[in-house]
């Protein structure tokens, strides 16, 4: 692993450069050209390529990028180069898993490879995204972790306000609702009976450094064995702030993920461009964070969602580039357009985690309604997308291909004008968090389509 | 230049519309290779062929509204069908301005067609930029005078910069619900100065809805930046009417 004081002094000392200059002439352009070098082609009939050597030479094109143009540090205006010597060096002595949760609950995240039987990690719950108040917040956590039983660590979504005042990210009512995210989700687990289950995006609320050191503190009970995140800028990027959290998760050894989003339509360009960025953001987590996992959510620029096929492709040949090639475990989170309570948003989450799971990825259940309005969340879409994960080890990638085609096929017109679904408050009871009727019935109606399809589920 | 007039059997008249017309293609040609540079992002191209076809003595109205303007519209187009991506977008944005340097100071203030003037930046404490820089270059890409903060910007800044351009709008992005009160803040800012008639104030990003907007008495809201640059025209026309 690379010290972060060694990174620290190459974000401080490295070649100084405008951002504008980096992202339009530096890596924009390294990107169009290595996707030419090394002839990687996105075909738009084929949403889970079965190619290995397409896989490889988005791999390597990967290496060359972050070799090439480095990682950009927004605050001192400077890039941090790697040699590929040093890449490669790390690359092959970087961690290979990651222990989290306690007693009953703890379990090791392990890599998979494309078409592995191995079962993928199930990072089951919210997301990430935010609730109006603290009791649908429990309650949601409660009936995730009741609900999934093959979830090994919950997703707790974050919080809008304290006590009636909208949360101001870097203001004190940042760190508080930081430090309840903690204290609520670990007493939701606790009620649900799986006290032991990590929480793996600890502290779903913090935005800035400071509130996430807050939330750390031990008597708010975030554990070692919870998983914490720190963002990659997109495209490539990182900042002071970011490098600040890695500096105190590692001298707290708790396992770090490198989360990123590279955009398709951004600076990274069409499919084949966002594809090698993904990859290269996975090597970007080892080097500059010393990640144990990566967690990945590319998004299309005109929709903010992923799931359609360019961006399913995306998901698919990056996976596949990065578990073929490195031993740290990746996870692939998704976007969907639509909201809660419809059958495009199960769809959606079949589509992609077919996709991601057949190639190598494991999963956290992703952001319903891009994420993107709050209370837009129900128990029912992480446990169908857990569910629909899970069934999915062991896909050939043809199959897998075939499957998520038809899918795809159902939704792919509805993605410029999605329906929005509905709220918790509209379609679950507010005591206990039982989705409605009509939630369930949508449910196992997809279910049972899928089931047709070729997908075998556990239950 | 122009072609052949020297046949005795033409008359005068027709010498002059030959004369005429061969100027017409010429002019086309060179405004057309102003629009492709435009198009192709060539920042140098467009400022060199801008100058060669002002020395010429093609109309710098014409530069401007038939080659600059008109491949940068082409870009914002190719845009929003995906048929470009970012990157293509905001070097076509610099090209363009490279040949308003050029060609602006040839144009009397009142042939200059004024879009109107705009500060883009994404508030305090919230580093989402994408969106934001979407909207900047399709603003420009339809002829508005953009002036970008960048991220994380203090309210305070907005204002300022508003001032020292004389903008006639502040656009302010947000991508969080932790972070939208920052555009309330630019209003209340502007209201406790005073200064809240001379700025249209609009706002967008993630999260802010048209609900919000009127909630805290922003002039504009858009779901994307396509209809941000229509509701900033729009906008603009209003209160020039
Ligand atoms: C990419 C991304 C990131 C990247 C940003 C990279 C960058 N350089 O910009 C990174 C990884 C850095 C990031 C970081 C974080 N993110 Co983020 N991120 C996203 C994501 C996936 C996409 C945002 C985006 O770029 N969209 C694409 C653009 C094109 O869309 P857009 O911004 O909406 O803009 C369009 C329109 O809205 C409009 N528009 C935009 N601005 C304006 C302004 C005006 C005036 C007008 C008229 C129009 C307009 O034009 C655009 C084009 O049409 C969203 C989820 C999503 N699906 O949107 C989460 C999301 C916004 N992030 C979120 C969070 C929580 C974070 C972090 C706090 C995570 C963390 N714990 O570290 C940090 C925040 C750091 C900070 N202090 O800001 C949450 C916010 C939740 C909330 N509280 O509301 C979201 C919704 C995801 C989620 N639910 O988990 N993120």
């Amino acid at each position: 692993m690379i010290p972060i004081i060694e990174i620290a002094k190459r974000a401080l000392d490295g070649k100084p450069m405008l951002e504008k200059e980096y992202d339009l002439r530096v890596f924009s352009p390294r990107v169009q050209e290595l996707v030419k070098e090394y002839g990687i082609s996105y075909d738009p009939d084929i949403l889970v390529p079965s190619d290995d050597g397409l896989a490889d030479s988005i791999f390597k094109a990967a290496i060359d990028l972050i070799c090439d143009v480095g990682v950009y540090c927004k605050d001192t205006e400077r890039v941090i180069a790697f040699e590929e010597k040093e890449v490669m060096n790390e690359l092959k002595t970087s961690f290979d898993h990651a222990v989290f949760g306690e007693g009953m609950e703890q379990r090791t995240l392990l890599p998979r490879t494309p078409e592995s039987k191995q079962k993928p990690w199930i990072f089951a719950g919210a997301g990430g995204v935010t609730v109006s108040d603290e009791s649908i917040f429990m309650r949601l956590v409660e009936n995730y972790a009741r609900r999934i039983p093959i979830a090994n660590a919950i997703t707790t979504p974050c919080l809008l306000s304290v006590d009636g005042a909208t949360i101001r990210a870097r203001s004190p009512l940042e760190i508080e609702g930081s430090i309840r995210t903690v204290v609520l989700g670990r007493e939701a687990l606790r009620r649900a009976g799986r006290p032991g289950l990590p929480i793996m995006n600890a502290i779903g609320t913090s935005e800035s450094a400071i509130a996430l050191a807050s939330g750390l503190h031990p008597d708010f009970g975030l554990r070692k064995t919870d998983g914490y995140m720190v963002a990659e800028l997109a495209e490539l990027k990182t900042d002071l702030d970011l490098l600040n959290r890695v500096a105190l998760l590692q001298s707290l050894n708790v396992p770090i993920a490198g989360i990123y989003g590279p955009i398709y339509g951004g600076f990274a360009g069409g499919a084949e461009g966002t594809a090698v960025t993904s990859a290269a953001f996975h090597i970007q987590g080892i080097l500059t964070y010393g990640a144990s996992w990566t967690l990945c959510f590319p998004i299309h620029v005109k929709y903010t969602s992923s799931s359609s096929p360019e961006l399913i492709w995306v998901a698919s040949a990056y996976a596949q580039a990065v578990t073929r090639n490195t031993s740290v475990p990746a996870l692939y989170y998704n976007y969907t357009a639509a909201g809660p309570c419809t059958e495009m948003v199960l769809h959606e989450f079949a589509a992609e985690f077919i996709a991601g799971v057949s190639s190598g990825a494991s999963i956290e259940t992703g952001g319903v309604a891009k994420g993107k309005y709050f209370d837009y969340l129900t128990p029912i879409e992480p446990m169908f997308a857990a569910e629909v994960a899970y069934a999915s080890a062991g896909l050939k990638r043809s199959d897998a291909n075939e499957i998520a085609k038809k899918i795809v096929s159902k939704f792919k017109d509805k993605i410029p004008d999605p329906p929005k679904g509905k709220r918790f408050q509209d379609c679950c009871d507010p005591l206990t968090g039982e989705p409605s009727k009509e939630c369930f019935d949508i449910y196992h109606k997809v279910k049972k389509e899928v089931t047709d399809l070729g997908i075998d589920f556990l239950y | 230049m122009f072609t052949y007039v020297g046949c005795s059997f033409l008359d005068v008249h027709s010498v002059f519309i030959l004369i005429t017309f061969g100027s017409e293609i010429k002019m086309s040609k060179d405004i057309e290779a102003i629009r492709q540079a435009v198009i192709e992002g060539d920042a140098e191209s467009v400022a060199s062929l801008t100058k060669k076809a002002l020395d010429a003595g093609i109309d710098p109205l014409d530069i401007l509204e038939k080659g600059i303007s008109e491949g940068a519209q082409t870009v914002g187009k190719q845009f929003e069908n995906m048929e470009i991506f970012l990157t293509e977008l905001m070097l076509s944005g610099e090209a363009m301005m490279a040949g308003l340097e050029v060609v602006l100071p040839q144009l009397k203030s009142e042939d200059v067609p004024h879009k109107g003037k705009v500060v883009v930046g994404t508030v305090r404490g919230d580093v989402h930029e994408i969106g934001k820089n979407i909207f900047k270059s399709l603003l420009v890409a339809n002829g508005f005078e953009v002036s970008d903060l960048g991220v994380d910007v203090p309210t305070s800044k907005f204002v300022e910069e508003a001032e020292k351009i004389n903008a006639d709008i502040i656009a302010v992005s947000a991508l969080m619900t932790s972070t939208l009160g920052g555009q309330k803040d630019v209003i209340d800012f502007l209201e406790q100065t005073g200064d809240r008639e001379k700025y249209i104030v609009m706002v967008g990003g993630g999260p802010s809805n048209q609900e919000w907007a009127d909630e805290i008495g922003a002039d504009g809201f858009a779901e994307t930046a396509p209809d941000g640059v229509r509701v900033a025209t729009q906008l603009i026309e209003k209160r020039r009417a």
